[in-house]
């Protein structure tokens, strides 16, 4: 599991999320604001190879329009720093 | 020890906190059955011996193999520390996430009633194989593992996952080993009400704009996973569950019945069913 959860760190790290130490029995993690430290969700570690990437790509404009992430706002702004006219279409279309 | 109600007394004493617990919303269950039985009859098509076998009775070898084999991957056992993991998961969800205090209060419910079917399952698997009580089944597929990072994610899980549970518990009221059988109907009747909790904050989520917007997002993660938790449709072992009456249809026919019930609820919701070829990982 050591590899999926590299891969889930790697991923959540590219839009401002930290992995945080493996909760009850090591099988799910916290997953961390990494600009204010406030918990946003959790994620298990029997992912499928390649999900995590994916899956947090797929969630771009989510992040981009606060639809997800923390209300502190530091997703946005990593998504912002990552690719400025997806968040800008990302903020018209959600209303953000 | 059984008395005349047809329950032990510890579960008595379960069921008496449950029934001072009602109120309110909870439990979903009860205006979805009000009217009937909500989920379809799973009916066997294939002609199989009658087998019938109660705890303590010798179990043929294969059948005992597909018997832990199945109640591995349900995973809802006191003993599990893998299913006490998924349930703090719930509980930190619960306590970062929560929008209202009454959904916090159905969510400590909900809690409260898989803990109890912890403790049912635990009688099962202490009754069929006693180190299988004890041992750590981290639940396997990935639909358990997907990321939730907001109410409305848990609102998915909860309404496609516990309905599986739903489905498969069904599926085993005709199951051919009592102890099972005897449990389905509460198991089926709570893992439904779960389901009905996500869908009760599933309608609260839509209501919103932004709101309507995350959740058909959303909707692309979590409906590929739930189909695909009913594994693959040529799976091996499926006849060999319906051979020794574990099952009564295969993966593709529950999957299918399945389907046609969240298609309905999903349309209810005003959102359109992804094709359900997309992002699938087990067809």
């Amino acid at each position: 599991m050591d590899a999926i959860v590299e891969e889930i760190r790697r991923a959540y790290a590219t839009v401002g999320i930290t992995l945080d130490a493996p909760a009850a029995y090591g099988t799910y993690y916290r997953l961390l604001c990494a600009g204010c430290g406030r918990m946003v969700g959790n994620v298990g570690d029997h992912l499928l190879p390649g999900m995590a990437a994916e899956l947090v790509a797929e969630q771009f404009e989510l992040y981009a329009s606060g639809l997800l992430g923390c209300p502190c706002g530091h997703q946005s702004q990593t998504t912002r720093q990552l690719d400025t006219p997806r968040w800008l279409a990302a903020r018209q279309r959600f209303d953000a | 020890m059984a008395d005349g109600s047809g329950l032990s007394g510890e579960m008595r004493v379960i069921e008496d906190a449950e029934r001072r617990g009602r109120g309110g919303r909870w439990p979903f269950w009860r205006p979805a059955y009000a009217h009937g039985d909500p989920l379809p009859k799973l009916t066997c098509q294939v002609s199989r011996p009658a087998y019938r076998f109660d705890e303590g009775e010798p179990l043929p070898d294969e059948y005992k193999e597909l018997l832990i084999k199945m109640l591995r991957h349900e995973g809802e056992r006191a003993g599990n520390k893998s299913f006490l993991g998924l349930m703090a998961t719930c509980l930190d969800i619960a306590e970062a996430l929560f929008p209202t205090a009454e959904a916090k209060l159905l969510k400590a419910e909900y809690l409260a009633e898989e803990l109890k079917h912890a403790i049912m399952f635990h009688r099962i698997a202490v009754g069929l194989q006693h180190d299988f009580a004890l041992r750590d089944v981290p639940y396997a597929h990935y639909a358990f593992h997907l990321p939730r990072e907001t109410w409305a994610d848990d609102a998915y899980f909860h309404f496609f996952v516990d309905l599986n549970g739903a489905f498969h518990a069904r599926d085993w009221r005709e199951s051919s080993y009592i102890p099972l059988a005897k449990m389905s109907a509460t198991v089926e009747r709570d893992e439904l009400g779960h389901s009905e909790m996500g869908y009760h904050f599933l309608h609260e989520i839509v209501s919103d704009r932004r709101g309507r917007e995350l959740a058909r997002r959303l909707l692309l993660k979590w409906y590929p996973a739930a189909l695909d938790m009913f594994g693959r449709s040529d799976s091996r072992n499926a006849p060999k569950f319906i051979q020794w009456g574990l099952k009564s249809v295969g993966n593709a026919e529950i999957r299918q019945a399945y389907k046609t019930y969240v298609d309905r609820k999903l349309v209810a919701l005003g959102f359109e069913p992804p094709d359900e070829r997309a992002n699938r990982r087990f067809l």
